[in-house]
């Protein structure tokens, strides 16, 4: 589906924050050798969803050019399937949440580079939450 | 079942209309019928002036803080509600959800600077103006005042006004727009909440009556109104004759240059794509007329952008995401801009993209929705180019430089807004002295001024001495009593 306005990339962004969400506390659970940066993570992306809301609420102003500001996003391009098969051991959640992290991290790019002057706060918070994905794929790495 | 029928708020009650007139008001993207709205009469509006004016002698003794702390009441209510308020808005008027919401923040931010009126409206004072003489001004409100809302910013033009007239002491009465009544209603009960004390302020819901109703009481000090130049110049010569206060905010055909060197990045169309069809064109700070300069080549590579982009404007309710532009608000209004859109190509304008050809974005009716539409070869004496439109209509004009592009905007009656597109600074600096409009924008399509800056305007776009939101609005709200003290 095409995002073109804020509204819609807001509503994709609470989409993918509450799967990935969910995908660190269901695999949390089940590989305790992940339990604590999974739910530290699983936190984290609750509070990247509310941060990104109070920002978008904050800002946005009848003079914003928040319906014209996303040409060429595409929510097809950052589906990721967010489950893993029943029997994997702990390095194939590492994988997938690697994937996950990249994903999400490419799509708050090209959003911020995309409304980059036209949406006050908006692009700037998306970098930093880019930051951490990236931040995020190297300690998996380490993991 | 039956239909809900909007009521008016007055002393704190809400309490039905004396009339037998209402008026239905549809949502514009689906066709439903949402509500009525009574269409009060002179007892209506004999009654809400009344409680505002019983109202306002303890409401200007209590103290200015206490005052402001309504307002932030007001705003914590406001945010809680941020979302609702928003759907009501796109509801009634068509306009998208995030315009709706910027709608909405726009208008806490308003509660947000007239709760800091305990340093607003502070008077100044001079020692010893003759010797053993002191003299000082004390900025006191006067009284009832009242606001005329429009149709195209039913939430926010309100709050232009109310949250500074009664943060300065003043008593308050809105007369919400007739064809979108319910984000008023909506406010009000917010307001109902914060539990102000009973006539401090009051809404009426109604038309010209109600209107002439405020304008003609005597004891109604100050009328703001938002609206069209006909209207305004009749309300302003009538609030002249009956010695009222006035803030008319009226029409507008604003330019946008775009000079040969301007950037012609995403950005800057994303910038003039709002400019021109945000809120479908009906608001008084869009872009109507494009004044492009420079050679064919410069020429032909904007507008086919321009062309391009409005052409992929998506088209529908306002409520789905996915929408840029939502239906204009009422079908008389498609039907008259599509008699715009006739004129246009019988006066010999080139019609390149026709918004009459509908493209819309799931299943809405038709009934008031245009794509945007774009003129070329328009010439300012056109009447494209010189009558407001208050829709998705672009207007494409020619100019071989600068000073010529700056003696077209002053021909033009209005002087609303008018921007540039440049990177040369003494371009730049040229257009914001010498163009004759209240807002100017560098680089920037929409010039709505933030609400701690006075919203600007000039010739038949503004009537009046001061203008809405910031200090401006404060004095508006005030007069300073002058005191002059010398003790024997």
């Amino acid at each position: 589906m095409k995002l073109n306005t804020m509204a819609g990339v807001m509503s994709f962004v609470s989409e993918i924050e509450n799967d990935s969400s969910l995908f660190y506390k269901t695999y949390a659970e089940k590989y305790p050798e992940l339990e604590s940066v999974f739910l530290s993570w699983n936190k984290e992306n609750n509070k990247f969803e509310k941060n990104i809301k109070r920002t978008y609420f904050g800002v946005i102003t009848d003079t914003l050019e928040s319906n014209y500001a996303f040409q060429g996003l595409d929510t097809d391009d950052y589906d990721v399937d967010m489950k893993l098969p029943v029997d994997v051991d702990a390095s194939e959640a590492i994988k997938k949440a690697c994937e996950i992290e990249e994903t999400i991290g490419n799509f708050y790019l090209k959003a911020a580079q995309l409304s980059e002057g036209h949406l006050a706060d908006i692009p700037r918070l998306f970098r930093k939450i880019a930051k951490k994905r990236e931040e995020r794929c190297q300690s998996l790495g380490e993991l | 079942m039956a239909v809900k029928k909007l009521q008016n708020f007055i002393n704190g009650e809400w309490v039905d209309a004396s009339t037998d007139t209402f008026v239905k008001i549809i949502n514009p993207a689906r066709g439903n019928l949402l509500c009525e709205a009574p269409m009060s009469t002179k007892a209506d509006v004999d009654a809400a002036v009344k409680a505002a004016q019983d109202a306002y002698p303890d409401w200007r003794n209590t103290p200015p803080v206490a005052r402001a702390r309504y307002l932030h009441r007001l705003i914590e209510l406001m945010e809680d509600n941020f979302n609702e308020l928003s759907i009501v808005q796109t509801t009634e008027h068509g306009k998208t959800i995030d315009e709706s919401r910027g709608e909405t923040r726009r208008g806490i931010e308003m509660m947000e600077v007239a709760s800091g009126i305990p340093s607003l409206m502070q008077g100044y004072n001079l020692e010893d103006i003759a010797h053993g003489i002191d003299e000082y001004a004390i900025n006191q409100p006067l009284g009832v005042f009242c606001c005329i809302a429009p149709f195209n910013f039913p939430f926010m033009v309100p709050l232009w006004f109310l949250p500074f007239a009664i943060a300065c002491g003043n008593t308050f009465v809105v007369k919400s727009s007739p064809r979108t009544p319910m984000s008023q209603v909506e406010l009000f009960k917010l307001l109902e909440e914060v539990d102000l004390p009973p006539g401090v302020v009051n809404l009426v819901n109604g038309a010209n009556a109600s209107a002439e109703a405020l304008m003609d009481h005597p004891q109604v000090k100050g009328v703001t109104f938002v609206g069209s130049t006909p209207v305004g110049r009749y309300i302003y010569k009538k609030c002249g004759e009956t010695g009222k206060r006035v803030i008319v905010q009226a029409g507008a055909k604003n330019y946008v240059v775009i000079m040969p060197d301007a950037v012609l990045e995403e950005a800057t169309m994303v910038s003039l794509l709002a400019s021109f069809f945000g809120n479908a064109g009906q608001r008084c700070l869009s872009g109507a007329n494009l004044l492009v300069v420079g050679d064919d080549a410069a020429y032909k590579r904007f507008v086919d952008r321009f062309v391009e982009g409005a052409a992929n404007i998506r088209v529908g309710d306002g409520l789905d995401e996915s929408v840029q532009m939502g239906p204009v608000q009422n079908a008389e209004s498609k039907q008259r801009i599509i008699g715009v859109i006739e004129k246009g190509v019988a006066e010999g304008a080139k019609l390149t993209l026709d918004g009459r050809n509908l493209n819309l974005v799931g299943d809405v009716p038709e009934t008031c929705f245009l794509n945007p539409s774009i003129f070329e070869n328009v010439t300012p004496e056109m009447s494209l180019a010189r009558e407001e439109i208050f829709g998705p209509v672009a207007s494409v004009v020619r100019a071989k430089d600068l000073d010529e592009a700056i003696g077209i905007i002053h021909d033009n009656p209005y002087g609303n807004a008018s921007s540039i597109f440049t990177n040369n600074g003494k371009w730049s600096r040229q257009f914001q002295h010498d163009v004759n409009a209240g807002n100017i924008g560098i680089n920037v399509g929409i010039v709505a001024p933030m609400s701690f800056f006075p919203f600007g305007g000039r010739k038949d776009s503004f009537f009046g001495t001061l203008h809405g939101q910031g200090r401006d609005v404060v004095r508006f709200f005030t007069d300073p009593k002058i005191v002059i003290t010398r003790w024997f």
